[in-house]
């Protein structure tokens, strides 16, 4: 029985997916899609009871158990529902309560089930029908799920889900902001925050199921809407981000089984997913001196976002100096399209005498095509002195996909078999980005103008020779430095990724008894991945203009891709003498143009025996031992190791208990990489059921999983002196970084009924851990290393009378940190640790 | 020439589609006949009749249809085997395949021998669970499932987590897939009967990685890939079940897992710049760059 809470417990036996209890809205919805099928399922399910009433009730259908159900016609019809209210008490971080579970209070429609059979299979519409619903009323999770088949004429299955989630971890891409910089920030919410709303709907028609020729059909949705925040990088400031997608998939496909005992089969399906993200300025949390709002970012350090920021706190919201960076406004808009067409040939066959063979071959020519990205920034970025930039462009990438697989199986002996599997994963990603850029720069600054309230230059280039003629100091000039970048820019970039990759699997299994096998045998594999990057500038054109501006430097036009090196200008740098501008046209001199190659060639043996010493005694033994001669990244392992080992012992009918190993072990072992990984979990749990009044289910698990590589940094602080070990770095320090978490996990559930209307269950799941890790910054709160999560829950049901029960649960949720939450020098983080309680009263209806 | 053409296609198309049904499909094959050692269900009845009652309201009464299969294929004996002497002398089991008594490499081919056939099936020989001896009936019970769907002996997770313990204290982690709460099945991502792929991992329609079925903002392709996400897949990020880690990331601190290759490595992964003072700002790395997955618009994946 495993976990059961008091919301699942009774129904899960007979339920076909499991459920937890479920929380947060107080508003009783059900989807518009989700409606119309429940009013065809009530209309059909009326129709049927209607053919014939006077047909008698008959008995509890078997797996449905408790209710009786009523007969009509040729169908007998099973309905439950389970409604009520949940109470949730909870203390502390809500945020993290609402990530984490997000169960609130309110009226639920916990579960509603209808099972519609034809007993005597004569029924007009269909024989079987299931729906089953849970989660309707605001719990974070509603699903629905229905199957309704007619014999041989068809098989048809749908199901919604909606899954609403809250990531808000405060403790992720937090600047880290100190108490001793003038305006200490505390950071509450993620940078990276999000409410998901994904809504996904599967429907599956099979025509024909039993005959030589069947098809299918099926069709998929799924939306997305993620309103929330990210970061804008230039100026560290979290900005609003909307996110709305919805992938649409069509699918037909023909199974041909007239060959003898050999299936034939042909997908074609279309995949068409649109993305539209847009990002918008937000959280104008200061003001300049004028009243303009403004946005100084997250990162409060240093000189960022400007040494002295406030200058005025009495205000509301405080006045800050205008030579922050920051942002005045800010947009972006993308929304790309992308089609997936997928041709699928498949085939099974046993069609020799002790040999069976299966395959696939597959061809997709996928496109992503973004026609509209459209960014504008106003405000001030320092370290570049840009003062506004908008970025166009359209951007294209293809997928192309060959898929093939084959696998075989030949009995040589009645105990001897040979199996071979071949795979062929073939796909390349070429792309392309059109982009025009434009960055603006500030005109000489007036009297008491500085930053965000510099002007912008007027200067473009078609008036550049007007507004800015030499020497270049007219006060509507463009004021760069030595790191702004180009004034237009126009480029075309080129990528390319690819990967061909097969592989061989060849298995021998001998049978020693009837009770006893093992396998051995040998994986090859060879993965080819190839990239490419290119870019071309159409027309990059830097304008002159700056404080720093002198004759060597082409009054500051000569920078950034055009800098002067050894008192030239770079060869694809040309210098208009008139306006002054330097335009780059021509290959980017970085460009990676040729084709980079990576090869990998790995092998593994493998060996496993499966033993039923006894009936009820069953041993499962695998290992695996590779080697591969190269790796893409340093953490893709060169050395791999697996043993796992699973043994499931029933002394008694009534008694199960299992016990597994696990151990993962992957190196790559270079030197200067040093990565070395496990996962080691050791499990063990045991089902008693010794009267049908009383059972316990007892279970821990104990994983250990451990990380190490060198890695390479820069840090100011005085904690790392290592050189770094690795020759190439840019970075100049290095350590052996590593992470180490210990999970201890266990659960119980007994249920016992002390009457026979009377049903009690108690339980408790927990995991506590504890971890460690490298610490490269002082300031950074352990996070997720150290919690204890516990969940203790209790339920009573009372059977009332005849299909009516009423059930009281009670579900504690306790997280407590025991990390470092909020290290010294830290600006003040709230706690992270919330517990609480959750009651609910339902009241169950079986007819 | 069109019109030919058209009635031509249409013959064909008829022809295939009556081939397709069953010859003389009947409407209730049960209380066939005895033909050779076959005794029909009915026979079975009066003896088996839970096991006749709980087959008769099951999907595998189907088989009763299957005329072109003969009664080798129908009832009871689809998957009992010829009953006929056990009618005659019910002590007599020697022709029945009793599937307690049967090894598990018996009983998946019985299993197989009508269900090779189905999509979820065709890898069937791929099978992690076929190698290890485990038998369809380990997961399925005809006769005393727990569930409609599927005749499971118990409801998913919960059946997966009899054996692969170590996913049931991952999936009750803070970060976690929604599987105890029902909102992802283990077989929405796991073909348990067998894939191409390692782990029995499903793929997606569009023939990558099954994560993009759910997670499609994140499938591409991207001008701007991050290769990693691509070759190595999203496991070398993340682990799928459950973790301690915010967005199930394998490691606690994200810097710790950028800087694991951006330490300059054999691939296209660049060293951590000089400006990127680990000891003065920047929790994560994400922060800035955010579109971590892969960026149409910026090769540093900041948008």
């Amino acid at each position: 029985m495993g976990i059961i809470t008091p919301e699942t417990s009774r129904h899960d036996q007979q339920h076909h997916f499991g459920r937890l209890e479920r929380l947060r809205r107080n508003v009783f919805s059900i989807s518009g899609a989700g409606m119309v099928v429940l009013t065809m399922i009530l209309v059909c399910s009326a129709g049927a009871k209607a053919q014939n009433p006077e047909l008698p009730d008959q008995g509890p259908l078997q797996q449905t158990g408790e209710a009786s159900g009523k007969a009509g016609g040729h169908y007998t019809t099973q309905q439950t529902i389970e409604f009520g209210y949940r109470d949730s008490m909870i203390n502390g971080n809500l945020t993290n309560y609402n990530m984490f579970q997000d169960y609130a209070s309110g009226w639920r429609l916990f579960d509603y089930d209808l099972n519609i059979h034809s007993a005597n299979h004569q029924g007009l519409l269909f024989d079987d029908l299931t729906f089953g619903n849970f989660g309707y009323g605001g719990d974070p999770v509603s699903v629905s799920r229905l199957r309704v088949d007619k014999n041989k004429w068809y098989d048809f299955r749908a199901s919604f889900r909606r899954d609403d989630y809250l990531f808000n971890y405060n403790l992720l891409g937090n600047p880290l902001n100190t108490t001793t910089f003038s305006t200490p920030i505390p950071i509450t919410t993620s940078p990276n925050a999000s409410q998901f709303v994904r809504h996904m709907q599967d429907y599956d028609l099979l025509l024909l199921p039993e005959s030589r020729l069947r098809f299918r059909f099926g069709y998929s949705r799924i939306s997305t809407k993620a309103p929330g925040s990210t970061g804008y990088e230039p100026t560290a400031a979290v900005v609003s981000s909307d996110l709305v997608g919805t992938s649409n998939e069509y699918r037909m496909g023909v199974d041909y089984r007239g060959l003898p005992r050999t299936t034939l089969s042909f997908d074609e399906l279309l995949n068409y997913t649109r993305v539209d993200t847009s990002l918008a300025s937000r959280d104008f949390a200061f003001q300049l001196a004028n009243g303009t709002p403004v946005n100084l970012g997250a990162v409060f350090q240093g000189t960022t976002p400007c040494a002295s920021p406030v200058i005025n706190s009495a205000t509301i919201p405080p006045t800050v100096a205008s030579n922050c960076t920051g942002i005045l406004s800010y947009s972006l808009i993308g929304a790309p399209r992308a089609k997936f067409p997928v041709e699928r040939f498949s085939f099974q066959s046993d069609y020799f005498k002790n040999f069976t063979m299966s395959g696939s071959a597959a061809y997709s020519e996928s496109s992503n095509v973004m026609t509209d990205l459209n960014e504008m920034f106003n405000g001030w970025i320092s370290r570049t002195v840009t003062r506004a930039s908008t970025t166009a462009g359209p951007a294209a990438a293809k997928r192309v996909v060959a898929d093939v697989n084959w696998a075989g199986e030949y009995h040589i002996t009645d105990k001897l078999s040979l199996r071979d599997e071949f795979y062929y994963h073939n796909w390349r990603i070429p792309s392309a980005w059109l982009t025009t850029q434009t960055n603006l720069f500030a005109t000489k600054a007036g009297l008491g103008q500085s930053g965000l309230t510099l002007p912008i230059s007027p200067a473009t280039a078609a008036n550049i020779a007007t507004v800015c003629p030499a020497p270049f100091t007219a006060v509507n000039c463009p004021q760069h430095n030595t790191s702004s970048g180009p004034d237009v820019l126009s480029e075309a970039v080129s990528q390319f990724l690819g990967q061909d990759l097969k592989n061989n699997l060849l298995e021998v299994k001998y049978d020693f008894t009837k009770r006893v096998s093992a396998y051995i045998g040998y994986f090859y594999q060879t993965r080819t991945i190839d990239d490419f990057a290119a870019t071309s500038d159409i027309g990059e054109m830097y304008f002159p203009g700056g404080a720093t501006a002198t004759a060597a430097n082409r009054f500051l036009a000569a920078r950034a891709d055009c800098a002067v090196a050894a008192g030239a200008l770079p060869s694809d740098c040309s210098l208009d003498p008139v306006t002054g501008v330097i335009t780059e046209v021509g290959p980017e001199a970085t460009n990676d143009t040729a084709r980079n190659y990576y090869h990998i060639r790995e092998n593994a043996a493998e060996f496993g025996v499966a033993a039923r010493p006894k009936d009820n005694l069953r041993i499962n033994a695998d290992f695996m031992a590779g080697y591969n001669d190269n790796s893409f990244t340093r953490i893709s392992p060169r050395q791999l190791q697996s043993y796992k080992v699973r043994a499931t012992y029933e002394p008694k009918p009534w008694a199960n208990v299992t016990a597994s190993v696990d151990i993962n072990e992957n190196r790559d072992n270079v030197y200067t990489v040093n990565n070395l990984e496990h996962g080691r979990t050791y499990s063990l749990s045991t089902a008693l059921s010794p009267r049908s009044d009383f059972t316990v289910d007892l279970g821990y698990g104990y994983m250990d999983v451990y990380t190490q590589t060198e890695i390479c940094f820069p840090d100011s602080s005085i904690l790392f002196t290592q050189p770094c070990p690795v020759a190439g770095s840019p970075s100049p320090l290095g350590t052996l970084s590593f992470y180490a978490s210990r999970d201890n996990y266990a659960y119980t559930d007994i249920m016992f009924k002390p009457h026979k209307r009377i049903t009690a269950l108690v339980g408790y799941s927990g995991s506590i851990v504890r971890g460690s890790t490298t610490f490269l910054n002082p300031l950074s709160p352990a996070g997720t290393l150290d919690f204890n999560y516990l969940m203790p829950y209790a339920s009573l049901t009372l059977d009332v009378y005849k299909g009516i029960s009423y059930r009281t649960a009670w579900n504690y949720y306790g997280y407590q940190n025991y990390g470092i939450e909020n290290p010294a020098g830290l600006a003040p983080l709230a706690s992270q640790n919330f517990n609480g309680n959750n009651v609910t009263f339902v009241l169950r209806y079986a007819f | 020439m069109h019109q030919r053409t058209f009635l031509t296609l249409a013959a064909v198309l008829s022809a295939l589609w009556l081939w397709s049904f069953p010859a003389q499909a009947q409407q209730n094959a049960v209380s066939q006949a005895p033909a050779g050692g076959y005794a029909g269900a009915d026979a079975c009845k009066d003896c088996h009749a839970a096991e006749y009652e709980s087959w008769e309201k099951s999907r595998h009464w189907k088989t009763s249809n299957n005329t072109r299969g003969g009664p080798a294929k129908q009832g009871c004996e689809a998957c009992h085997g010829p009953a006929a002497d056990h009618v005659a002398n019910p002590a007599d089991t020697s022709k029945l395949f009793l599937f307690p008594k049967a090894t598990p490499k018996a009983i998946n081919a019985q299993c197989l021998s009508c269900h090779a056939s189905s999509t979820q099936q065709l890898h069937a020989i791929n099978s992690l669970h076929a190698r290890s001896d485990i038998a369809c009936t380990s997961c399925h019970s005809a006769h005393h499932s727990a569930t409609r769907e599927f005749l499971l002996v118990k409801t998913q997770p919960e059946l997966c987590y009899g054996c692969h313990q170590q996913q049931r204290a991952q999936f009750s982690m803070p970060f976690r897939h929604r599987v105890n709460e029902g909102l992802v099945q283990c077989s929405d991502c796991h073909n348990p009967h067998g894939t191409e792929r390692s782990h029995q991992l499903r793929t997606s329609v569009t023939e990558d990685q099954v994560c993009y079925n759910c997670h499609a903002d994140k499938r591409g392709p991207f001008v701007y890939e991050h290769e990693p996400v691509r070759t190595e897949g999203c496991e070398i990020c993340h682990t799928p079940h459950g973790s301690p880690n915010v967005h199930l990331l394998k490691m606690s601190n994200v810097n710790l897992l950028c800087l694991s290759c951006h330490t300059i490595s054999f691939a296209n992964a660049p060293g951590a710049p000089s400006f990127h003072n680990q000891a003065a700002q920047y929790q994560a790395c994400t922060l800035c760059h955010t579109q971590i997955h892969g960026s149409n618009s910026s090769p540093f994946l900041f948008k």
